[in-house]
């Protein structure tokens, strides 16, 4: 059963995105209700999936001898995520009905939103390493070609085309630990890489392991990658919440996740992923602090939150992390949907422009407040619960400073939090903009993502027995949702928290209402150059093209060179040849 | 013994036809050169058992190419070109004589005496074992073919060449004051 | 060191060769650079035959040489008929003269 839910739930949005291809974009009415239709689908099949999961091999297709077995397994990490990723993602296309409405080449759009779905899953119900990079690498295609959705803009694909190089740096990490483990293990099934990998000598191992991290660093978005998500965000709303916000960024804390047994062991790795996670939590969430772009403080807040997830793996803490990511898609998504909402209504980013628009459009604001309260950790919404297990778990697994940048961190996601939603929807109307309140399908998408932040807190118990019971190497403790209620509101450190978030809420408070937006000279330069790394990112760039002009001379045209490369190659093979024989 | 000198003799003889092949300045005695080439290694094919593919071979290599690179020519016309070659000479016979040496020294261990065990017939290996090849050459005598009608096509007059040289020259002029002009714009 | 028969084929199979390659890099006449290749493909022949005769399986070595005849001499036919084309379009057989494919 579960290897026919698989197939479904890779194949239908696969199955989806050819039929749609074969559309014409003169039906739009057509391609919008195929999208739905084949989404919800694989939406179902995933929530189905989680009834059967365990965690034994599912599918497994002998692929001949290079490739290993293309094996798919849905234990509990799988199809949590799995979930997440097709039911968020039929919602975002529930909402692209409204907001894509009278766009041009829907067909395009929604094609690559139903493969990247069908990527993503791929990605992570996969049990074989290369193909788990072939997935990878599927999903950067999509994500490059729906940023650059608008290709007549050339803010988005120069976005689309920093995406896709940053990551695929990180994918030639993920591809180099797969070959090392084949070269080492002699199979590239991640079961075997996990049960296996106190096996492998300890260099080799490390090579993996930080290899592991560099691809999941680069797909995350963490430091030294952070540079490209808030440049991807010239991409259509509803992508920015399904790939950016919600699914292809948990990639990265995914693999992570899966393979922290593998790795726990290697020296410096648990550091080295907890430093990463706690830099880019924090110079994310100071950046927010002062961006004017709706869309982009969206995207720094995503990354912090990211950040938080990452640094709760390096503290040891697999399970707090996998909570927080399913608390901070729900509740990401409906931001950026309901902040989809007041873009496509007003029709600009900049939110020195907005100001007041909580009389006109009502229901987006409430949507956006519910949002905001969970990001910023309020009681009650799943946002609170999860963050506070993150900092408990950081309490306990790493050094004090780091877990008081991280409360800092929280604080600061209070702050940028509530001036985003006082600039946006209160105080005075800074400019003369037409306002539409949001069409139905919206409506329903951001009401059902609001209901999921006061609710999927409650499958804590669920989730926990869940990965516990199909992760045999993660040793997740048993808790049930009783624990965590008792545990967290007692532990002092919640306490703790939440003041740091009312501070940080009230600081807010006092200076929006001035209007002083908290920005101005050295922190501008460093926040605009993403703390020097855009600036190292131009001039690599610069330099590869000028390094390409300068050798454009051996491109002679003539064709007795070009055989003088074919011979030379030829030469060189045969020395290799001799001289290892 | 005698058949090891004569396969010295007629690897030498091809050699040295390939070369006077290869050196000539016009393409008929080329040709002609080619066609002893072809006939010398028909008869190396032969001693060393290959039958069929000899008769394919001087078939092939003595008939269709040469009529093929004749049939080339006088469409054409003779074109004399400039003799000196675009790559320095030391540099090309360096860059061989590498790889000449060291495919010797890798192949000479390994092809010394004839191997006699299951001996296969070539009917059974063509028709049976390799009749995916078959399939690729039926295919690629069609490609082969079209290439044919391509060499056939378009016959333009003598004078037509010559225009056309000239149009192509004018467009070249055309596109490099273009070129200047945008790049001026620019600056 | 005692030459036998297959050692001397394999001489002159290596000597075709580097006449072959020799002359596809000193050539300049497009014409000639498909002769040349004909050269290069006599070599190869009598290689895969020599190979099929060490190993025993001359069928094999044949049934590969026949398939590599037909092969290369299609090769030859759509190379000329490419040069025919280009001595047409562009006036010149020079490869000196043919490069516009630079930068």
């Amino acid at each position: 059963m579960a290897a026919i839910l698989i197939g479904l739930v890779i194949g239908l949005p696969w199955l989806g995105a050819i039929v749609i291809w074969r559309t014409t974009d003169d039906t739009p009415h057509l391609q919008h209700t195929l999208a739905v239709a084949f989404s919800i689908a694989a939406g179902l099949a995933s929530l189905a999936l989680i009834r059967f999961s365990s965690a034994e091999t599912a599918i497994s297709i002998p692929m001949g001898r290079y490739f290993g077995d293309l094996t798919f397994t849905a234990d509990g990490l799988a199809v949590t995520l799995t979930a997440i990723a097709c039911v968020i993602g039929s919602l975002a296309v529930i909402f692209s009905v409204d907001y894509m409405h009278g766009e041009g080449q829907l067909g395009r759009y929604y094609s690559f939103v139903l493969l990247f779905i069908g990527a993503m899953t791929g990605l992570l119900l996969s049990g074989n390493l290369l193909f788990m990079f072939f997935f990878w690498e599927i999903t950067a295609l999509c994500s490059y070609a729906l940023i650059s959705f608008y290709n007549d803009d050339p803010k988005a694909v120069a976005g689309g085309i920093k995406a896709l190089i940053i990551t695929q740096v990180g994918g030639v990490g993920l591809l180099a630990g797969a070959l090392t483990t084949y070269s080492a293990l002699g199979s590239y099934q991640v079961s075997d890489l996990i049960a296996r990998a106190g096996t492998i000598p300890a260099g080799l191992l490390a090579v993996i392991a930080f290899g592991f991290l560099l691809a999941a660093a680069a797909k995350s978005a963490q430091f030294p990658f952070h540079t490209w998500l808030p440049d991807a965000m010239e991409a259509p709303t509803p992508i920015s919440a399904l790939i950016h916000a919600a699914t292809m960024v948990n990639a990265g804390v995914y693999l992570l996740a899966r393979f922290y047994p593998a790795f726990e062991h290697v020296p410096g790795w648990t550091m080295s992923v907890l430093m990463v996670g706690l830099i880019t939590a924090f110079i994310a969430a100071v950046s927010a602090l002062i961006a004017t772009d709706l869309k982009r403080t969206l995207a720094y807040s995503t990354v912090s939150q990211l950040g938080y997830m990452v640094y709760a793996i390096g503290a040891g803490g697999v399970f707090a992390s996998q909570f927080h990511l399913l608390s901070h898609a729900v509740f990401k998504a409906l931001l950026f949907l309901a902040a989809g909402s007041v873009i496509h209504s007003i029709g600009t980013r900049d939110m020195r422009r907005m100001g007041g628009l909580g009389k006109r459009m009502p229901f987006v604001r409430n949507m956006f407040i519910v949002g905001a309260l969970a990001l910023a950790g309020v009681p009650i919404l799943n946002g609170f619960w999860s963050k506070e297990l993150i900092l408990e778990v950081g309490l306990q697994g790493s050094p004090i400073w780091a877990y008081g940048l991280m409360l800092l961190g929280a604080g600061l996601t209070a702050f940028y939090t509530f001036r985003m939603v006082w600039l946006v929807f209160f105080g005075a109307e800074r400019d003369q903009l037409h306002v539409h309140n949001a069409g139905s399908a919206m409506k329903v998408a951001l009401g059902i993502l609001a209901a999921g932040t006061f609710v999927t807190w409650l499958f804590f118990g669920g989730l926990n027995g869940l990965l516990a019971s199909t992760l045999p190497f993660h040793e997740i403790e048993h808790e049930s949702l009783m624990e965590l209620v008792t545990a967290i509101p007692s532990a002092p450190a919640t306490w703790l928290a939440l003041l740091v978030v009312a501070l940080g809420a009230g600081v807010s408070w006092v200076r929006v209402r001035g209007l002083r937006l908290f920005g101005g000279g050295w922190l501008d330069l460093l926040v605009e150059t993403s703390f020097g790394f855009d600036s190292l990112n131009q001039t690599i760039a610069k330099g590869v093209n000028k390094l390409a002009g300068r050798l454009s001379f051996t491109q002679t045209g003539v064709l007795s060179w070009n055989v003088v490369g074919i011979l030379g190659a030829l030469l060189v093979v045969l020395i290799f040849l001799v001289w290892s024989a | 013994m005698t058949e090891t000198f004569y396969y010295i003799v007629l690897g030498l003889g091809a050699s040295f036809c390939a070369y006077r092949a290869m050196i000539s300045k016009h393409i008929l005695p080329s040709t002609l050169y080619l066609a002893g080439v072809s006939a010398l290694v028909t008869i190396t094919l032969y001693l060393l058992g290959a039958y069929e593919v000899a008769v394919i071979e001087l078939s092939v290599g003595a008939g269709l190419v040469t009529v093929l690179l004749v049939y080339a020519l006088s469409v054409i016309g003779e074109d004399v070109v400039d003799p000196t070659s675009i790559i320095p000479k030391p540099l090309a016979f360096l860059l061989v004589a590498g790889i000449g040496g060291l495919a010797i020294w890798m192949a000479y261990p390994l092809v010394i005496h004839p191997n006699a065990n299951g001996e296969v017939l070539l009917a059974n290996v063509l028709w049976k074992q390799r009749a995916l090849d078959v399939w690729v050459q039926v295919a690629l005598i069609f490609s082969g073919v079209m290439g044919v009608l391509g060499l056939l096509s378009e016959k333009v007059h003598p004078q037509g060449q010559e225009t056309q040289i000239h149009e192509v020259q004018a467009v070249r002029e055309e596109h490099g004051i273009a070129i200047q002009i945008e790049q001026e714009l620019h600056v | 060191m005692t030459l036998t028969p297959l050692n001397a084929v394999l001489f002159g199979v290596v000597l075709l060769l580097v006449v072959g390659f020799y002359g596809l890099l000193i050539t300049r006449n497009l014409i000639k650079i498909v002769l040349v290749l004909q050269i290069l493909v006599k070599a190869v022949v009598v290689a895969l035959v020599l190979g099929g005769k060490a190993s025993g399986n001359l069928g094999l070595g044949q049934s590969l040489a026949a398939t590599v005849i037909v092969a290369d001499t299609i090769v030859a036919v759509v190379a000329l008929a490419l040069a025919v084309q280009v001595r047409r379009r562009v006036g010149t057989l020079d490869l000196a003269k043919i490069s516009s494919l630079r930068g």
